[in-house]
């Protein structure tokens, strides 16, 4: 019975997870194949289906009719990571205050401030374009990397805020009150106890921001020309009338290597109990 | 240290609601600087309100909270210099627990020397020494409740010690060890300790001082003795003591009432009227002999059963059931027994509350 069970558990496992590991199993052998190799029909192993080269990952550094990676990679990351910054310490900063006092204006309450936020991202993203063109425009940030920053700043704030309200809901408050009667002020109260506390939630919240930053393309489309290019735009330029499908898998795979790799390591974080309550 | 006085003092969570429902009803209380309180009563009865009002957690929706005479019901829970242990151990998980005890004195800045020897010297007391280097989170339910009670009690200059039954988690074995030592500390450090249980026994071995609530009311506080032998109603006399008092129903007569089944009663005191309300005759099952002076009472003994080394003896006598403590008696179930009561131990109270005792 145990066993059957247990023969189940991981065939359900296995299916899913070649599920999951095909799609960059296909772009790993197409990002060595030629134009030959893409259209004769499926072809799996490389020196046994098809003759593997490396026309796709030449592309990427230079190569003919290629790009250079590197530049976009970069601004890219630089983009990323400054937006997310500066978001998860305001949204965090936010959240708590949210969470904690009480704000009143009018019929304006807390919980009407934190959906404030968060309809930031029940607009679609079209609506916010042309604002966002001209206000980079005026100011003249218009396909520059600060222009860029604080478009994404817009967007990954409410998703910092999101979770981070709903994270320090869930810690509880005689947290807050211990820290008091220990003589902390609220600052202190934040900063000494309940930041400690909320690794886990800050590693949530680090990892959307990230990851909402790093996968725009729409933005990074419409805010930029030439001078700065980030790394979506850079690898739809390499399309061209025949689709070099060779050369977009190696940059899918490029593209996509830096978020396994975090979402590993918050895996492994988030599973050494980091997660568990704070309190009891 | 302080000696803490609740004035006017009354408290609604929701203070606007059409139909006011007071969590804890209009009260004046004086807590004795240097004394050991116990603050005892059912669940809900509003006791952790009562600490948080004093601690500053909750402001208080009428009245004041008087420090030493000084106003502190605006002021913030950190500068009140209160320790209170909650009912949950709250432990700082990201701290190894040396550093959740020294935490409170390093939000106070004291120099690093005296924050290790007093960490030190919690830790031995509360058995923690081993433990220090370890992360809080580590360690079990009730270790934490220690740590808990550590970072309460390594504060030497507080106001007040508040213990919102903070033993709840832990065994009874080291439950009497705690007890004793928060006693120690008491005696040592002079320091004001409120505990709020709902076990009798350790609200009358621990305190000099027993306040007993019911439904956001004081209903009787006095020295655990005093709460035993004249309870102020029937609650308190239900509530404390085990088994609990005999509360017997009474008929008048004649200016007195009376148990009818025993023969036995009391006259109301004057300006009462015997014929209206309800009035029960109360006494102790420990005040019931089996020899000597007194008023008799007879019945045939329905169960008996063991309570440490003494017998309990349910005795019915027609339709009214009392019990009987007693050292060692020599009698069976189904036996008819002849006990005793000093007539002075007997009180009467009407629609349960006493109104009068023995003689007068
Ligand atoms: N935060 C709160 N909001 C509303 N009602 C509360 C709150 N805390 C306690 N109460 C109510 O106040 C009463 C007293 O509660 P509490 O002081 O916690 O009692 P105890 O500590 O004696 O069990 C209870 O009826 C409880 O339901
Ligand atoms: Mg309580």
């Amino acid at each position: 019975m145990r066993t059957l069970y247990l023969a189940l558990k991981y065939l359900a496992i296995l299916l899913w997870s070649s599920f999951v590991v095909f799609p960059f199993l296909w772009a790993l052998s197409t990002s060595f194949k030629t134009a030959n190799g893409v259209t004769s029909g499926a072809t799996y192993l490389p020196w046994v289906d098809y003759e593997p080269s490396l026309l796709g990952w030449e592309s990427l550094f230079g190569g003919a009719g290629g790009i250079n990676i590197f530049g976009p990679y970069l601004n890219s990351v630089i983009v990323t990571v400054s937006a997310s910054v500066v978001s998860l310490v305001l949204g965090t900063l936010a959240a708590y205050g949210l969470s904690r006092f009480r704000f009143r204006a009018g019929f304006v309450k807390n919980g009407d401030i934190t959906f404030f936020f968060i309809s930031q991202r029940i607009l679609p993203p079209i609506v916010l374009a042309m604002p966002f063109f001209l206000m980079l425009q005026t100011l003249g940030l218009l396909d520059t990397l600060p222009g860029l920053v604080i478009v994404y700043i817009a967007l990954l704030l409410p998703i910092a805020v999101w979770v981070m309200v709903d994270f320090f809901n869930n810690v509880p408050r005689e947290l807050d009150e211990m820290a008091w009667l220990d003589g902390c002020n609220p600052i202190q109260t934040f900063l000494r106890v309940i930041l400690p506390n909320s690794l886990p939630g800050l590693v949530v919240a680090g990892m959307f921001c990230l990851i909402f930053g790093w996968n725009d393309f729409f933005f990074a489309f419409t805010l930029t020309f030439t001078n700065t290019q980030l790394l979506p735009v850079a690898i739809v330029s390499l399309n061209s009338s025949v689709t070099p499908w060779w050369a977009l898998s190696a940059a899918c795979l490029v593209s996509v290597a830096p978020l396994l790799l975090l979402a590993f390591l918050a895996e492994r974080f988030l599973s050494r109990g980091n997660l568990a309550g704070a309190v009891r | 240290m302080a000696e803490i006085h609740l004035e006017q003092l009354a408290h609604s969570y929701a203070p606007d609601a059409p139909e006011r429902v007071y969590a804890l009803q209009p009260l004046d209380l004086t807590w004795q600087d240097g004394e050991t309180y116990a603050l005892l009563g059912p669940s809900g009865c509003g006791k952790t309100t009562m600490l948080n009002i004093i601690s500053g957690l909750i402001r208080p929706s009428e009245g004041r909270v008087l420090f030493d005479g000084r106003d502190v019901t605006g002021e913030d829970t950190r500068r009140r210099n209160i320790a209170q242990v909650f009912q949950v151990p709250v432990i700082y998980r990201s701290m190894t627990v040396a550093q959740n005890l020294a935490f409170p004195l390093v939000c106070r800045g004291l120099p690093r020397a005296r924050i290790r020897q007093r960490v030190g010297e919690i830790a031995e007391l509360l058995g923690l020494s081993t433990f220090l280097k370890r992360p809080a989170r580590e360690l079990t339910a009730d270790q934490k409740q220690l740590i808990s009670l550590g970072r309460g009690l390594v504060r030497e200059d507080v106001s007040a010690i508040l213990l919102d039954e903070p033993l709840t988690v832990i065994d009874p074995q080291m439950k009497f060890e705690l007890r004793k030592k928060l006693k120690q500390i008491n005696e040592a450090a002079g320091v004001t300790m409120v505990l709020v249980t709902h076990d009798q026994n350790e609200a009358m071995t621990f305190a000099r001082t027993v306040i007993v609530m019911n439904h956001g009311r004081i209903v009787q506080s006095g020295e655990p003795q005093e709460l035993f032998e004249c309870p102020a109603t029937e609650y308190v006399g239900t509530f404390i003591g085990s088994p609990a008092m005999n509360f017997l129903a009474t008929v008048p007569r004649e200016g007195r009432r009376e148990v009818p089944d025993l023969g036995l009663g009391l006259s109301v005191p004057k300006g009462e009227d015997a014929r209206s309300g309800t009035w029960t005759l109360g006494f102790r099952p420990e005040h019931v002999f089996a020899e000597g002076d007194g008023w008799p009472l007879r019945g045939r003994i329905r169960r008996i059963w063991f309570e440490g080394v003494e017998q309990v003896l349910e005795v019915e006598a027609g339709e009214t059931v009392f019990r009987a403590k007693l050292d060692h008696a020599r009698v069976r179930t189904g036996e008819s027994v002849e006990l005793r009561i000093a007539p002075e131990r007997l009180a009467l109270y009407r629609d349960g509350q006493r109104v009068g005792a023995g003689y007068d």
